[in-house]
């Protein structure tokens, strides 16, 4: 039984040392230049990290992306929830949502860019519009599939329209809400890096993109494993407050998929 | 007419007659029609008209899909009826409110909140302070039978139990009519007779006006002291009986009684005369 613990516990690290060494060995097999080994490249993380200009960078970049979230986050939990329980606000839109899912949110960096500069203004906006669309889905579905019998029981409480969905919609639309906020965070991250990436001015993508036009292979790939280690981080954190916030619904997985 | 005498004689003594002139509830020529998926108008109810006392247990009973639900939700204020009105205390139905409790089969309880937070839930909405809504949370939790689980979420209940959260959570609030949608439907045998037996205990207490949509005969002359039968396609109702049984109502004393008897049995009879099963469209 402890032993069981003991190797579950220890599955992630496992898989983790794992794929170093397969990088060690195939960078090793290879002796490519542009293809450092899993040592060279964990070692240029500290230089990363220990550098003020870069962590300045990398400082700047997890600020976008903070602000990008949360101001996503609260446009697009009201509205998924209000598209949820509306039939009239849904058919609003959802013809403007289907035409701006499919297309990558980078894609749209040039145009916002032209308009609104490359600072921070324009990354922030590409990032509240990554963000965007998996919540508004998932708050809608969650808001959609709240029983009517539970808000006739809360209606005869005396409990208004809004009442209603602020007290009974959002709450039980919770546990859906916090996975497309999951998905959001992800994609927060991602189109962070992409943004910096178009609009090369500042930040983590900035970083990597620069190393990458000079050959500074390790660098990036220990960006790489940054960018990676901040996305494990973020998620296993959120994933902390998320099962804190919905003890009380019925448990979704046996197994917790995330590093924490 | 028939309530059970020994409210009648209380009621004489206690209230002007006058009150008895404006029934608690008047439902008054409702139709419904629904739209079926296929665009065909369904008429769900047909031209009901029913009073119900104050204090009066009344069943609505019938196979599944006469409108018994809907007629249910009409005087809820969750459905608004397509013709006719529903009043009560003699003021049009309009929407739902506190003074109409409803209980659902599918318990619909706040899953996010315990027990406590349940039953505390409507109170606290009507501006009860929390410490006077908690003591008579606890209270109520303890009538209903459930002392001890009072910081349990939903989920960790059984159906059984459930349901007398949703009777607590409702009773909580102090509806003057109850309105019990198929509420043991869902519950195996046991559990089903059991919440009967309770239900009957909690409602001698006070005698709040019940309105208990049932298709099972045993429950509805169990409980009732008025069983209104419908029919199907259309929902009509076919008649009204009165159950004339004294109470406190014991279930072993009653099983044996051959007036309880004898009430079952022309009831089941009345719906095989009329060959009123599930296979007509």
């Amino acid at each position: 039984m402890t032993l069981r613990t003991l190797i579950e516990r220890l599955a992630p690290l496992l898989a983790c040392v794992g794929l170093l060494t397969l990088w060690q060995v195939a960078a090793l097999g290879l002796n490519n230049d542009s293809f450092p080994t899993a040592l060279d490249s964990v070692r240029a993380v500290p230089a990363i990290l220990g550098d003020k200009e870069a962590l300045i960078n990398i400082l700047a970049s997890l600020r976008r992306m903070a602000i990008g979230f949360a101001a996503a986050v609260l446009v697009s939990i009201p509205l998924g929830l209000l598209m949820g329980r509306s039939r009239g606000v849904a058919s609003f839109f959802n013809p403007l949502l289907m035409v701006i899912y499919p297309v990558p949110k980078a894609a749209l960096m040039p145009i916002i860019m032209l308009w609104l500069g490359v600072g921070d203004l324009s990354k922030t906006l590409v990032i509240f519009l990554g963000v965007s669309l998996p919540v508004i889905y998932h708050s809608f579905e969650g808001a959609k599939a709240v029983e009517e019998k539970m808000l006739w029981s809360g209606a005869a409480m005396g409990l208004s329209a809004m009442q209603r969905l602020i007290r009974i919609v959002l709450p039980a639309a919770l546990p859906e809400i916090l996975t497309g906020c999951r998905t959001g965070l992800v994609l927060a991250l991602i189109t962070m890096v992409t943004s910096e990436m178009i609009a090369r001015q500042s930040g983590a993508g900035n970083i990597l993109f620069n190393a990458l036009d000079m050959g500074q292979y390790d660098t990036v790939y220990a960006m790489i494993i940054i960018i990676g280690a901040m996305g494990i981080c973020l998620d296993a954190a959120f994933e902390r407050m998320r099962e804190r916030l919905v003890r009380w619904s019925e448990p979704q997985f046996d197994i917790p998929l995330s590093f924490s | 007419m028939n309530l059970m005498p020994s409210r009648t004689d209380l009621k004489v003594e206690a209230e002007p007659a006058a009150k008895s002139a404006i029934p608690m509830i008047e439902i008054d020529h409702v139709s419904q029609v629904f739209q079926t998926s296929s665009r065909q108008d369904h008429l769900a109810l047909s031209d009901i008209s029913l009073t119900i006392d104050d204090g009066a247990f009344v069943s609505i009973l019938g196979p599944s899909g006469c409108g018994k639900s809907t007629l249910l939700y009409i005087v809820g204020g969750f459905l608004n009826p397509t013709q006719g009105v529903a009043r009560m205390k003699g003021n049009p139905i309009t929407g739902p409110g506190p003074d109409r409790g409803p209980v659902f089969q599918e318990f619909a309880l706040f899953p996010w909140k315990s027990v406590l937070g349940n039953v505390m839930y409507g109170p606290r909405q009507q501006g009860v302070k929390a410490a006077d809504a908690e003591a008579q949370g606890r209270a109520l939790i303890e009538m209903v039978g459930l002392k001890g689980f009072e910081d349990f979420y939903p989920k960790e209940l059984s159906g059984g139990m459930k349901q007398r959260v949703a009777l607590a959570r409702t009773l909580a609030y102090h509806p003057a009519v109850l309105l019990m949608d198929e509420p043991f439907g869902a519950l195996d045998a046991h559990t089903r007779t059991r919440l009967q037996n309770d239900l009957l205990n909690i409602w001698e207490r006070d005698r709040k006006t019940v309105l208990f949509v049932t298709h099972s005969v045993d429950e509805a002359v169990f409980l009732s002291d008025k069983v209104v039968m419908m029919s199907r396609s259309p929902g009509r109702i076919k008649q009204i009986i009165d159950i004339d049984l004294p109470r406190p109502r014991r279930r072993t004393e009653l099983l044996l009684d051959p007036r309880y008897q004898k009430y079952v049995v022309e009831i089941e009879r009345m719906f095989d005369d009329a060959g009123d099963d599930e296979l007509r469209p």
